[in-house]
């Protein structure tokens, strides 16, 4: 396994970061359509990024610098990982990016039609999920030896987690169609502010439960309790920003330009919510790699038990 | 396993795409539905005629209670824009001495003393294009009238490219960039519609209206607030007024031959646009008596 593959996976997921800000910075600030043409800008490759240009065709250069980085990973992989479904995954981010470019192209052509902004909002987080997810698998860490754990009482851990990411990504998919449904002169939709509220409720119960559940069964283990107490920590931040978001939002329609505290508050609300998204997906990997079923658990104890009678014998 | 995973992936990503693709075409029966009623669409109708004993409407727009300050904008994100225009002011409210500017008057409806009904009589449009320009990064003028099917020219008067952003419910959507020294873009609107926002991406404080009738009957209040609307057949009529902010306001004119019947129009400076009506669907904030604006 090579570090220095680890280290160019981690480059592309903070890129993929960078770049999730930058989309965020152009809802924001209202740039979605201010460069007409895609790909583009005003017919040239470097135009006079003035006004909102700026956000708009900086967003366009940093996510080809993703595209470009996630086809030099790809190869990397191809090359130097031994295993086939890593590979696989790197294959799968590869399409998603690709996709997401061509989603990010037709809602400039379509002129921002909510179904493909929003669409194009989730999949730069379901890419981002990929991004982590490989990061995560090409770490050292991963395929350092660790003893395997029974995944003990009811609820099962691994399953919390599992919950706990589809929580989050479905709160996200509700807060990209809430801030998709109305530019920034524009007062948001009471129902999809409600429905926000509520996975928010949900996100909070689900992600407590699972972090109050590793702190009960887990708390001898780095290797869960340090990402646990990091997603705690993010989702009290991202409840907080969501909160002062709301509220410096309610005001942006009776200002004549988009304004800070909005646009910083509310970009930096997604980008928080992204990374709650990474780090619960980082538990659940975790998760998964220690925590085994009964089953699981006695058939790799068997194993073990063998190997070392295997090995005692010479 | 993980290959049926992928498919998985590669389906979902298509079906979104497509369904997305399904929402955003609008068929033209939906563009029916959104402009089909008896003030705005109605079909092409006996030709007027006229009689030589039109008369008008005029009056004033009012705010009572305070005027806000007006809004300095920020155009420091592009030079040329705060070069050109260094005190530039938000043009949403428009008051002096309690008058309003900017105030789209029109004849939403009405029958002619003869019985007839505006909204079925048709009105040739005029040759004269109505033109809108992007001066000092401002739109000039900021709410304008148009009749279907006239000639609607934007030109850049500006150092610098502007995005021409046209957001009808009804008309066709567009969004055209033009660059200094561009050549002048000219479209026209198909249908009714009250009232159409047009806005540039690139500098977000420029937004100007436009309000397209089937007929000549409309006017944008002045500076000091006055509106007039000539070459009124006589008649009993429905007129409205409607501020981007402060929302619509309507009277019952009846004008008689030759004759000047008066409208004047006081908006309140609490109130707010609200759904409903044209373009101007803005949804309320969340209703929570701790945070909502009052």
């Amino acid at each position: 396994m090579s570090l220095w593959l680890h280290r160019f996976t981690l480059l592309v997921t903070g890129a993929t970061f960078v770049l999730i800000m930058a989309g965020a910075l152009v809802t924001s600030n209202g740039a979605g359509l201010a460069a007409p043409d895609w790909p583009l800008s005003y017919g040239q490759v470097f135009p006079r990024m003035v006004g909102n240009l700026f956000y708009e065709h900086g967003h366009r250069m940093i996510a080809t610098s993703v595209g470009m980085l996630t086809i030099i990973l790809n190869i990397w992989l191809w090359k130097s990982e031994p295993r086939l479904w890593v590979r696989r995954l790197g294959l799968a981010a590869l399409g998603t990016v690709i996709a997401q470019g061509l989603l990010g192209g037709l809602t400039v052509l379509l002129q921002l039609p909510l179904a493909v902004s929003t669409a194009h909002a989730c999949l730069a987080q379901l890419f981002f999920c990929l991004m982590v997810s490989l990061s995560v698998l090409t770490s050292p860490g991963w395929s350092a030896p660790r003893p395997l754990l029974e995944d003990e009482g009811h609820p099962p851990l691994r399953y919390l987690c599992g919950a706990a990411s589809v929580a989050v990504f479905l709160q996200l998919v509700i807060g990209a169609t809430l801030r998709h449904s109305a530019a920034w002169d524009e007062h948001l939709p009471t129902s999809l502010l409600l429905a926000h509220l509520g996975g928010a409720f949900l996100v909070t119960l689900v992600l407590c439960g699972t972090v109050g559940t590793i702190l009960s069964r887990h708390r001898g283990q780095p290797y869960l309790m340090r990402p646990a107490m990091l997603v705690g920590g993010l989702l009290l931040v991202q409840l907080g920003l969501g909160l002062a978001a709301y509220l410096v939002r309610l005001d942006s329609p009776g200002y004549p330009q988009p304004l800070n505290p909005m646009v910083s508050v509310t970009v930096a609300h997604v980008a928080c919510g992204a990374l709650v998204l990474a780090t619960t997906i980082l538990i659940t990997l975790r998760a998964l790699r220690i925590l085994k079923g009964r089953r699981q658990f006695e058939v790799s104890n068997f194993k073990s038990e063998i190997q070392d009678k295997l090995i005692a014998e010479g | 396993m993980f290959l049926k995973r992928t498919r998985f992936w590669v389906v979902l990503i298509l079906i979104v795409s497509l369904l997305a693709l399904g929402s955003s075409c609008r068929s033209d029966e939906d563009e029916d539905e959104l402009t089909n009623d008896n003030t705005t669409d109605a079909p092409q109708g006996k030709p007027y005629v006229s009689k030589g004993n039109e008369g008008t409407i005029k009056g004033l727009a009012s705010l009572t209670g305070d005027a806000p300050a007006p809004k300095p904008i920020d155009m420091n994100a592009d030079p040329a824009c705060a070069s050109k225009n260094p005190n530039a002011v938000a043009e949403d409210v428009v008051v002096k001495d309690g008058k309003i500017e900017y105030v789209f008057v029109y004849v939403k409806e009405g029958q002619l003393a003869d019985g007839q009904k505006v909204g079925g009589l048709s009105f040739p449009s005029p040759a004269t294009p109505v033109v809108l320009d992007q001066d000092g990064c401002h739109y000039k003028p900021h709410v304008l009238g148009i009749q279907t099917n006239q000639k609607f020219q934007v030109k850049n008067s500006d150092p610098t490219a502007h995005n021409v952003n046209v957001q009808p419910k009804g008309n066709t959507a567009w969004n055209q960039s033009q660059p200094p020294n561009a050549p002048v873009i000219e479209k026209s609107f198909t249908r009714a519609e009250t009232l159409i926002p047009i806005k540039c991406n690139q500098h977000p404080w420029m937004k100007a209206w436009v309000g397209v009738l089937k007929h000549p009957f409309f006017a944008v209040t002045k500076e000091d607030g006055s509106f007039e609307i000539t070459g009124v057949p006589p008649g009993k009529y429905t007129v409205v007024a409607w501020h981007e902010k402060y929302g619509e306001k309507t009277a019952e004119v009846t004008v008689g031959d030759k004759a000047t019947a008066t409208a004047d129009f006081a908006f309140a400076s609490t109130a707010t646009a609200s759904a409903g009506g044209g373009s101007l669907e803005i949804l309320p904030a969340l209703d929570i008596p701790m945070l909502a604006h009052h």
